[in-house]
């Protein structure tokens, strides 16, 4: 069989806000979107680096005493777009008792990658869009693979921050009541600018207004309600 | 021996001879679970702090010393008694007669003694100098006898910090054994040791160590007349909680009125102090709040500690630290942890006192702890940044577990072993001197043996072999410099109290350090994997050098370059091994720096690694700040490979993260952080300093200095009150890597 090669941007060794405890976030290169708001262009413009399952997981395995309670998050980019090699990655790494997460931006909707994975996290792009079909399907697949979802959204000001749009996300949530376990709102950052810059490509929300932590307790507040 | 004051005490081989470890064994009570049983802190503890909290404001109003006696010279009994609020205190006893008072310590040189007055516009009295005239202190010993290699690598900055001027500190009393026995009987089994040796043949080792004795039965008759000036007779047992505390004060106290070592370290008290609190409270003496209430006061005289200071000192030494190393947890022998609940206690005095950087809270980690002990830390290291953690699981091997840390990272057996502070060699300027064929790369001036002068495009094998030889003929140099400050040391300024707090025959280690490591790391591999070519200046010296390419840095978990610094501290250590040590010290090496990482910096050239001249190291076996950006685990992997085995004397690794980058909430924060920990120290890890802050929160600091006046941090080996760093300091802290994901 021919080994199976995956294209890597970075890893990111001990994070703790990309899913439960401590983790390994593996940013995959490639996206089949180009949100303005992105902030790992370089996911989208560069090819990345070639790794072949056995030495990604063994970069993994180092950091496998730290992540005991957490694991590993693979994001993006968009990780499904390789979904032959997350497969056979997270079936290597389970074997090392290591548990994956998979971050989405939900629009290619695969089963088998879904099955392998612990949960995942799915990001909602309601900035330019009311139409949230596309994540019914996508969470509508993950109920039918028994797998949990956190949902998270970005929340730029004056974008998608309106009351209308909070309720839109509390609905798809409740819709989904017994398989989204979360929903956490982020808030903008123009930390990427500098990323922009080197890639010479325009960063379409440049303008567009950072968000404070107290939106974000507001707009919480809305979901709780 | 059996005492009314051990009654009800588990008795034992420590009852025939001193063996405070077996007391300990036999006696303490385990303590698995969490801190929820603490108390706070009293309306007492509170009055007393506020006035404490008076006295540090005008200490620091007054340009960081309150006062200084410059009458009388520091020691057990030549100062009257000093009270903070004589009747408001449980313990007491002050260095001299007022809190922060410094005393004057001119056995180890007269002349930074004299300068130390002047740089705070105090006068040295007539008397101390015409008494001084007369005498020969350590540093004069020591300059008698250096040669003319050992002056230009002091004067160069190669071999820096050396303890030729002051006391050499890192020397631990068992203060313990005064509360456990009384001082009686340790006089009467010096005497007995005295009596042995004198009947042996007058080899001069054995003579010097029976006048060695000689001056520890003198000193601990002094002792106990230094406990009579405050109505305290120490003569026996302490019989209670209470008095087991103020007798091992009393020990602590004496040593540092007598010395004015850079680090005078505790020991490990907490535990065993535990057992004389257990048997109180059995016995229904006090109550949880009243034991809670004595550590915070025996912790309130611990933070009162000064020692006078040159402002050049405090550029090495930033901060006015003391290092009263306390060494807390750890796992037994037997398996049983060495936790108790006043290993609780002592770190819940951050919350009672407000953190501070002294005592410095040394925490013995092992991946066996109790859940509730390492959850506590952590949250005491979230809240508070006034904590360090030191692998047990790599240490109880060699020094079992009755060990304590001296300074920052330098273990040894309690009682039982000593070691000779070796200050540490600039590694970078090691590296230039080499490239350099033995000249100062600052001043041109030939300080080493005449060796090539490289130019243009540097061939790493060729560069190698030139860093091996300095570096062979460094560590002969340095061993023998060693050699000369302390037997110097010994003959005029020897630990009288400390050293009778030890066995007579005792372990010496001689402890040597490098620094830069991660700097010549990084210069090595810029050299074998990017392209470096070295730039000559008019005085025919590299004066800078121009990196092409790519290449590996130290701090990404990246074999490729993590190989090359593992390899550094092995060839060191091994080299240093080979030259005859002063009493047979066993040769040691730490990675470890202080804040001198800025001096050091300051001092040393551009490097092959693209550093430009007089930019500040990285500190102790730190990855170049801003260089390890592959994330915090990677960072923690790359230091954990360094060694152990061949850097007994610690290494040291400060750490920094984001709050938010640690988790939403205290509980996931508490949770990663001792994922962190575990991870790290797992891997053979030796020590971790934990910071838990916001970049901003310390630009903020900087700016405006009234914002948070206690902010605390962790800088290496120790904390400080980020005020009292220099400028330079603050700013190289501010410029250090902060793990961050957002």
């Amino acid at each position: 069989m021919k080994e199976c090669k995956g294209y890597i941007d970075s890893i990111y060794s001990g994070s703790a806000v990309d899913g439960k405890g401590l983790r390994v976030v593996v940013f995959f290169s490639g996206c089949n979107m180009a949100c303005p708001f992105c902030h790992n262009p370089e996911t989208l413009y560069e090819k990345g680096e070639e790794y072949t399952v056995k030495s990604l997981v063994n970069r993994i395995k180092r950091y496998s005493i730290y992540i005991k309670r957490g694991g590993v998050t693979l994001s993006g980019g968009e990780p499904f777009l390789q979904a032959d090699f997350v497969v056979s990655l997270n079936r290597e790494l389970a074997k090392n008792g290591i548990k994956v997460a998979i971050e989405t931006n939900g629009h290619v909707v695969d089963k088998n990658v879904i099955e392998t994975c612990e949960y995942l996290i799915c990001d909602v792009k309601n900035q330019e869009t009311d139409d949230l079909t596309v994540y019914r399907q996508f969470l509508q697949t993950c109920k039918d693979c028994g797998k949990k979802v956190e949902l998270t959204c970005v929340i730029v000001p004056t974008v998608n921050d309106c009351e209308e749009k909070i309720l839109a996300l509390k609905e798809l949530k409740n819709e989904f009541a017994d398989t989204v376990f979360n929903l956490r709102l982020l808030p903008f950052r123009k930390l990427c600018v500098e990323k922009y810059k080197k890639l010479n490509k325009q960063f379409l929300y440049e303008n567009k207004e950072e968000c404070d932590k107290l939106l974000i307790e507001k707009l919480n507040q809305i979901i709780q309600e | 021996m059996n005492f009314e004051a051990w009654k009800g005490f588990n008795l034992g081989n420590y009852c025939d001879k001193i063996d405070v470890r077996n007391f300990i064994q036999l006696n303490y009570t385990p303590y698995e679970g969490n801190s929820d049983f603490l108390s706070g802190p009293t309306k007492r503890t509170d009055k007393l702090m506020e006035k404490v909290n008076a006295l540090l404001q005008e200490e620091a109003k007054r340009g960081g010393v309150y006062d200084i006696d410059t009458e009388h010279v520091s020691s057990l009994t030549t100062c009257e008694a000093g009270y903070i609020d004589k009747e408001n205190e449980l313990i007491v006893g002050l260095q001299t007669d007022h809190p922060l008072k410094r005393g004057i310590n001119p056995f180890g040189g007269i002349r930074l003694c004299r300068q130390a007055c002047e740089a705070y516009g105090y006068k040295l009295s007539d008397q101390v100098e015409t008494e001084f005239s007369y005498k020969t202190t350590h540093n004069d010993g020591v300059f008698h006898v250096y040669n003319s290699e050992m002056r230009a690598l002091r004067h160069a900055g190669i071999l820096t910090g050396l303890p030729d001027a002051y006391g050499r500190g890192r020397i631990i009393g068992d203060y313990r054994r005064v509360a456990l026995y009384g001082v009686d009987v340790l006089i009467a089994e010096k005497q007995k040791d005295k009596e042995n040796l004198s009947m042996q043949d007058m080899t001069a080792e054995n003579i010097r160590l029976i006048e060695e004795l000689y001056k520890q039965i003198d000193f601990l008759k002094k002792l106990k007349d230094m406990a009579l000036i405050y109505g305290v007779d120490i003569s026996m047992p302490a019989n209670n909680a209470k008095e087991a505390i103020q007798w091992t004060y009393f020990a602590y106290l004496a040593a540092i009125k007598e010395q004015n070592g850079a680090a005078m370290s505790l020991g490990r008290v907490s535990t065993f102090l535990d057992i004389y609190i257990e048997r109180d409270i059995k016995r229904g003496l006090i109550t949880e709040q009243e034991a809670q209430e004595m550590m915070d006061d025996f912790v309130i005289k611990l933070r009162l500690s000064r020692q006078l200071r040159t402002p050049e000192y405090n550029e090495l030494f930033g901060g006015d630290p003391t290092w009263t190393t306390e060494s807390v947890g750890g796992m037994g022998e037997d398996g049983r942890t060495l936790v108790t609940k006043n290993s609780f206690r002592v770190l819940n005095t951050l919350y009672n006192l407000g953190p501070a950087p002294e005592p410095n809270l040394t925490i013995l980690w092992s991946e066996k702890l109790p859940k509730g002990f390492k959850d506590f830390c952590t949250a005491v290291s979230i809240d508070t940044d006034s904590i360090q953690y030191e692998n047990d699981d790599v240490m109880r091997p060699d020094f079992g577990d009755d060990y304590g840390i001296a300074c920052c990272v330098s273990a040894m057996k309690i009682g039982k072993q000593m070691q000779y502070f070796g200050a540490r060699c600039n590694l970078g300027k090691l590296l230039l001197l080499a490239l350099n064929g033995g000249k100062d790369e600052k001043d041109g001036k030939q300080i080493a043996p005449v060796g090539k002068q490289f130019s243009g495009k540097l061939n790493f094998n060729e560069v190698m072999e030139a860093y091996k030889k300095y570096r062979n003929w460094l560590c002969k140099v340095y061993i023998n410099t060693l050699n000369v400050i302390h037997y110097m040391h010994d003959k005029y300024a020897y630990e009288k109290i400390q050293m009778a707090l030890h066995d007579t025959e005792v372990d010496r280690f001689m402890a040597c350090g490098v620094a830069g490591l991660s700097v010549v790391a990084d210069s090595l591999s810029a050299i074998k994997y990017a392209s470096v070519t070295a730039k000559i200046g008019e005085n025919g010296l590299i004066n800078g050098f121009d990196v092409e390419g790519k290449f590996p840095k130290y701090g990404n978990d990246d074999d490729a370059v993590d190989e090359i610094a593992v390899s550094l501290v092995k060839d060191f250590y091994k080299e240093l091994k080979k030259t005859p040590t002063y009493r047979e010290s066993i040769p040691t090496l730490s990675v470890l720096t202080i804040t001198s990482n800025v001096v050091y910096g300051k001092k040393t050239g551009a490097t092959p690694d693209g550093r430009k001249a007089g930019e500040p190291f990285a500190p102790g076996a730190n990855p170049m700040s801003g260089r390890d950006c592959s994330g915090a685990l990677c960072s923690l992997n790359s230091v954990a490979k360094i060694p152990y085995s061949c850097c007994k004397d610690g290494i040291s690794n400060t750490f920094s993260i984001v709050p938010d980058s640690l988790g939403a909430d205290k509980k996931t924060r508490v949770e990663n952080l001792t994922d962190m920990i575990d991870g790290y120290f797992v891997q053979g890890a030796h020590h971790l300093n934990v910071n838990v802050l916001n970049r901003e929160k310390l630009i903020e600091a900087m700016e405006d200095p009234n914002k948070y006046p206690n902010i605390t941090i962790r800088v290496s080996g120790y904390a400080v009150n980020f005020h009292r760093l220099s400028k330079e300091q603050q700013k190289e802290v501010i410029s250090r890597t902060f793990h961050e994901r957002m």
